[in-house]
């Protein structure tokens, strides 16, 4: 549905076909796993085998002798290039390869090295490493309290602020604690005239981009040049740069397409390992990950929400959250989400008293990151399903009840940051208008029941990020962006050729995008929670114009009235009297923003934009074997003015779909921490075949004015709704409640035949 | 993985002579999707793949016997088996549970041999072809035997196949007055693993069932015939009362595997279910003329 007019150029609003389009589907895209390099080495790593234990020894002779072996390389080794081997972006807690002890079953421990992929392999299971077993702690609610500490002591990463009051903190799993206090929540409570309390759990499940992290390294002279597939290359060359104690620019980081990132790739992942192999062995090193290794190197944090609410004369009065984050053995960019998320973490309402205590923990299970949503979709998952049982305990129709207490425009969020272009409201109406929610309801009869289910859910933006770019125009007036926006397959490539045209007046087919090389490409902060199109598409947008001023005047250096009808190419060659010279435009956005106070989380300027997304579903579930049919799915969102229509839309079906997934059967079965269905024939994603039998993608009216163009991100904000819309709908659907993912027909009818009052399945 | 060796033979008999050796690291490649998972995961490490593709075309097939049997070769692909026109007309079951095995690639390739063979329990022909009655015919050093699909698998991934051995024919009895049913059931992925299979074949005669043959799959060790859910139906009319019957049986006779895909008890719950729809499917959908 497209509701927006293009703009004047034509360029934005335009459903422009991706321009890589053509180069995929030929085969003809560059990926890193296709790149080959002159001497290059492979390695294979040697990954723990316990969930926590001190290593002991490690015999490599048998894998060294083994023929086509190059070097075996333990932590030992990599000290001698870097002294000091632990990184991470929120904390440095990650060895490049495992120190003394291990953290989790998967860790690294040793890396083989030989010009065959197949010998490193086949050395990598020589290699014996003895380890005494420690107390593992896997749950985050027993984290909270264990006597297994996973790290005896916090090590913050220097580049934030806030993390500052935790550095040399020890014997604790907590990792970050974020509060926030607003308004006088024990007097709200006091007061209600009913009190709402629930617990919702999400379990541990993992990106599966379909091309599994791929990095390669170089060694130069006094430099090197890593290939990787990373969300991140700004980060990757400023880490590697800070482990090797050199300058940055003799760090170069180049990345070609991605098969897919969800946030997989972000920040550091493999690295800071091919680097040090690079250095060390002074060859080419390609490490190579394996889909079932991905599920040992980087997932989405199981989590435990305990949600209250104090209700009066059916307003919403006071919210309690306490969030524990499942962080794994690594904090990677947890404590972010912790603290990023966690301050939605009451949802879009209107609540004058809210307590939030959320927790990153350290457990020793596979670490956890950033995946599509960034820990809002747990949070929705929650807080949505919290309305909904409000809604009917007070027997309320769950859309009437949201509106009554939805926040709207010009109010505090629970920050004090006031909702500014935030369409909450009008992402409820469109999926409650489309689902044609006040007309009557067919509930199915027998054994098939139906139910409708709705939910809404924002998030707020990473902030501060910073993002810089460069669009240079040639002497025939044609342009190429130099970008570090890492196109994963979000079609970001063609949004910001898209901004450029508009500015300019071009074709968008015409705007070359140069992917990012941190020699060549400048810096941005990383392709990650939908922050591109508004943080780097702002700073696109501030270079074109950048290049066009300096167009208009060149034009009045040379004499010409405004608005004469010479084009670029021309006044090139009327200055520089053949085809020649360049125009070079640079914009740099970085956002206003205030960090919340330590005390009590808050702040009136947290975040530069909000995304809202929203779901309702149409379900059937069969009562004699608990499976759910999706019959339709509608999913809103606010994306502020669509640049590209298609590409939002294709972004709404994909994000829903991913987060159905997760909904419905994604799940790692966890054994003593060893994840037990770690490949695609026992990891199961959706298929064509568990698309909903209808799923619309609805882009509600919108804009965002500080946006370039009046745009936000979307790559995530359909995910929001999926799991409770499902869940409510269930609910409606058959009168029970579930309160953990995935929502398996085993579990629907289990949560069946207990209501029924009887907990054996053996009920006709 | 690392280098082995891929032979060619151009006969059976050659085949069988490469076969024919202790070490458990030779195998039959047939289409070659079961064991290229295998192989890549390192479950499974060749030293010599003997490839059937160059005997392929002498063993691969369909045609429905004179008397409404069907024999099919074991090198016939999984997509030729589909689109048979003599197996859609004496057994539309096998076509039907073509459309939701794999997908088209593997289809393309894979073998009704390697199907049979690989010994996986949660494999949709076996229990299909085994309550149609099929028996395949087997090649070996010591020449040719038979064995019934049902009595062809000895535990998980383990076949009575023996040194040298090959699966060369599936041949079916005459499917006249037969209604067959077969419904695969998941509870993650719509293409994931079925939690459970079940297959059904009834004849009807003077108003009540004749003969049934119900076989259960991948949520059982080994592909299982149902004797105590056959022996409720026998005798009785087609309906609901008899259907039931048949699942409590069904349930009390087997024993079910716990795993990712479900409890033991909820896949007694499936098998109840499931058995009751697949018999009443089958009297729908009518018996093979
Ligand atoms: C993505 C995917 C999805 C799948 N989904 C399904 C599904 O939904 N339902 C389903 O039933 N199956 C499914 N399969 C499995 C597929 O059907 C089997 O892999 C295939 O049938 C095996 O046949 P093949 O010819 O490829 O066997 P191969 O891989 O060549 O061989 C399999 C085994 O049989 C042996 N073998 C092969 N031929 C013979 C012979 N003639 N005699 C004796 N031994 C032999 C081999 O040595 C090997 O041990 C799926 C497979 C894949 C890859």
């Amino acid at each position: 549905m497209t509701i927006h007019r293009p703009l004047p150029a034509g360029q934005v609003g335009r459903s422009v076909p991706r321009l890589e389009a053509r180069r995929k589907v030929t085969g003809r895209a560059e990926y890193v796993h296709n790149l080959v390099v002159p001497g290059m080495l492979h390695t294979k790593v040697v990954r723990s085998t316990v969930p926590h234990g001190r290593i002991l020894s490690i015999d490599t002779a048998a894998a060294e002798a083994l023929e086509g072996v190059y070097r075996v390389v333990t932590a030992d080794d990599i000290r001698t290039v870097v002294p000091d081997p632990w990184y991470g972006p929120a904390f440095h807690d990650q060895p490049v390869l495992a120190i003394d002890k291990v953290r989790h079953v998967g860790e690294p421990v040793v890396a083989v090295l030989a010009e065959d992929p197949y010998v490193a392999a086949e050395a990598a299971q020589l290699v014996v490493v003895e380890y005494e077993p420690m107390e593992p702690v896997f749950d985050e609610i027993e984290a909270m309290t264990s006597t297994a500490v996973v790290h005896e002591v916090l090590k913050p990463a220097g580049t934030f602020p806030d993390l500052k009051h935790l550095v040399g903190r020890r014997d604790t799993n907590v990792a970050l604690d974020y509060r926030l206090r607003r308004g006088d929540v024990d007097a709200a409570f006091a007061a209600a005239d009913r009190v709402f309390e629930h617990e919702f759990k999400t379990q541990q499940v993992m990106h599966t981009p379909l091309e599994p992290m791929v990095s390669l390294a170089e060694p130069g002279d006094d430099a090197l040049t890593i290939h990787t597939a990373s969300q991140s290359p700004s980060f990757v060359r400023i880490e590697i740069a800070r482990l090797l104690g050199w300058p940055e620019n003799r760090v170069r980081v180049k990345v070609p397409y991605l098969g897919g990132g969800f946030g997989a790739k972000l920040y550091i992942k493999l690295e800071a390992l091919v680097a040090c192999l690079a250095l060390l062995t002074r060859r080419p090193v390609k490490w190579s990950l394996t889909m079932e290794e991905q599920f040992y190197t980087i997932t989405k944090h199981a989590s435990t929400f305990r949600i209250a609410s104090a209700v009066k004369d059916g307003h919403v009065t006071g919210r309690r959250c306490e969030v524990f984050w499942n962080g794994g053995a690594y904090a990677d960019i947890g404590p972010r989400v912790t603290q990023k998320s966690g301050f939605t973490a009451p949802g879009p309402y209107d609540i004058d008293n809210v307590a939030i205590d959320s927790y990153a923990l350290y457990t020793n299970r596979p670490p956890a990151g950033a995946l599509r949503g960034f820990g809002i979709p747990q949070l929705v998952w929650a807080y949505e399903s919290h309305t909904d049982l409000i809604a009917r305990g007070l027997g309320v129709d769950p859309v009437a009840f949201r509106r009554r207490n939805i926040l709207r425009e010009g109010r505090p969020q629970a920050t004090g940051t006031v909702l500014r272009d935030a369409a909450i409201e009008g992402v409820l109406d469109d999926i409650a208008r489309r689902m044609d929610w006040d007309k009557p309801f067919d509930r199915g009869s027998g054994t098939t029941q139906r139910g409708r289910g709705i939910a809404v859910g924002f998030k707020a933006s990473i902030a501060p990020t910073t993002s810089v770019a460069i669009v240079n125009v040639a002497a025939d007036g044609s342009a190429n962006l130099y970008l570090s926006t890492v196109d994963m397959g979000q079609g970001s490539d063609t949004a910001m050729a898209q901004i450029v045209a508009e500015t300019l007046a071009l074709r968008t087919e015409d705007v070359k995008v140069v992917h990012p090389d941190t020699d060549v490409t400048p810096y941005d902060m990383a392709t990650l929670g939908s922050r591109s199109t508004f943080h780097a598409g702002n700073a696109v947008k501030l270079a074109a114009e950048h290049a066009r001023d300096q167009i208009e005047a060149l034009a009045k250096s040379l004499g010409l009235p405004p608005g004469s009808n010479y084009g670029p190419a021309d006044l090139f060659k009327k200055k520089y009297g053949m085809q020649a010279g360049n125009i070079i435009g640079v914009g740099t956005y970085i956002p206003d923003y205030k960090s919340p106070a330590p005390e009590t989380g808050l702040s009136d300027n947290v975040t530069p934009f909000w995304m809202v997304g929203g779901t309702g579903v149409e379900i059937e579930v069969d009562t004699e074997t608990g499976h759910v049919r999706i019959l339709r799915m509608v999913n809103a969102c606010d994306v502020g003015r669509p640049l590209n229509p298609k590409i939002v839309e294709t972004q709404i079906s994909g994000a829903a779909l991913m987060q159905l997934g997760f909904t419905m059967f994604e799940n790692m079965d966890l054994d003593g921490g060893q994840v037990t269905n770690a490949s695609l024939a026992d990891y199961k994603i959706p298929g064509m075949h568990d698309v909903p039998d209808e799923i619309e993608s609805l882009i509600t009216e919108a804009e965002q004015h500080s946006g370039p163009y009046g745009a936000k991100g979307v790559g995530e904000s359909a995910t929001f709704g999926v799991s409770p819309a499902i869940a409510n709908a269930i609910h409606d659907a058959v009168g029970i409640r579930l309160t953990a993912l995935p929502l398996s027909p085993e579990a629907v009818f289990r949560a069946l035949r207990e209501a029924e009052g009887n907990t054996g399945t053996d009920a006709k | 993985m690392r280098g082995f060796e891929l032979v060619h033979p151009g006969s059976l008999a050659e085949a069988i002579a490469l076969l024919d050796t202790d070490d458990d690291r030779v195998r039959p490649f047939s289409g070659g999707t079961a064991l290229m998972l295998m192989m890549k995961t390192g479950v499974f490490r060749p030293s010599r793949l003997v490839h059937l593709g160059r005997i392929g075309a002498a063993h691969a097939a369909i045609a429905a016997g004179p008397n409404g049997g069907l024999r099919i070769g074991a090198m016939a692909t999984l997509t030729a088996v589909e689109h048979s026109a003599d197996v859609i007309r004496v057994a539309p079951v096998i076509a039907g549970a073509m459309k939701r095995l794999a997908n088209v690639r593997v289809r393309n390739v894979a073998c009704v041999g390697g199907n049979l063979a690989h010994g996986d329990p949660h494999m949709d022909l076996p229990p299909v072809l085994a309550a149609l009655g099929g028996r395949v015919a087997i090649a070996g050093p010591q020449g040719t035997r038979e064995v019934a699909v049902e009595h062809l698998f000895s535990g998980y991934y383990e076949t009575v196949l023996g040194r040298g051995e090959l699966i060369t024919e599936v041949e079916l009895p005459s499917q006249r007055g037969w209604t067959s049913a077969y419904l695969k059931c998941t509870t993650r992925s719509a293409d994931d693993w079925p939690a459970l299979g079940v297959a059904v074949s009834l004849r009807r005669a003077g108003g009540v069932i004749a003969e049934a043959r119900l076989v259960v799959s991948a949520a059982t060790e080994k592909l299982t015939r149902l004797a105590g859910a056959e022996a409720a139906l026998v005798g009785a009319a087609a309906d609901g009362t008899a259907f039931a019957r048949a699942a409590d049986a069904a349930v009390a006779e087997v024993e079910l595997v716990e795993d990712a895909r479900g409890s033991a008890d909820y896949k007694a719950q499936l098998l109840r279910v499931h058995l009751k729809r697949a018999l009443a499917q089958a009297v729908n959908d009518g018996a093979v003329s």
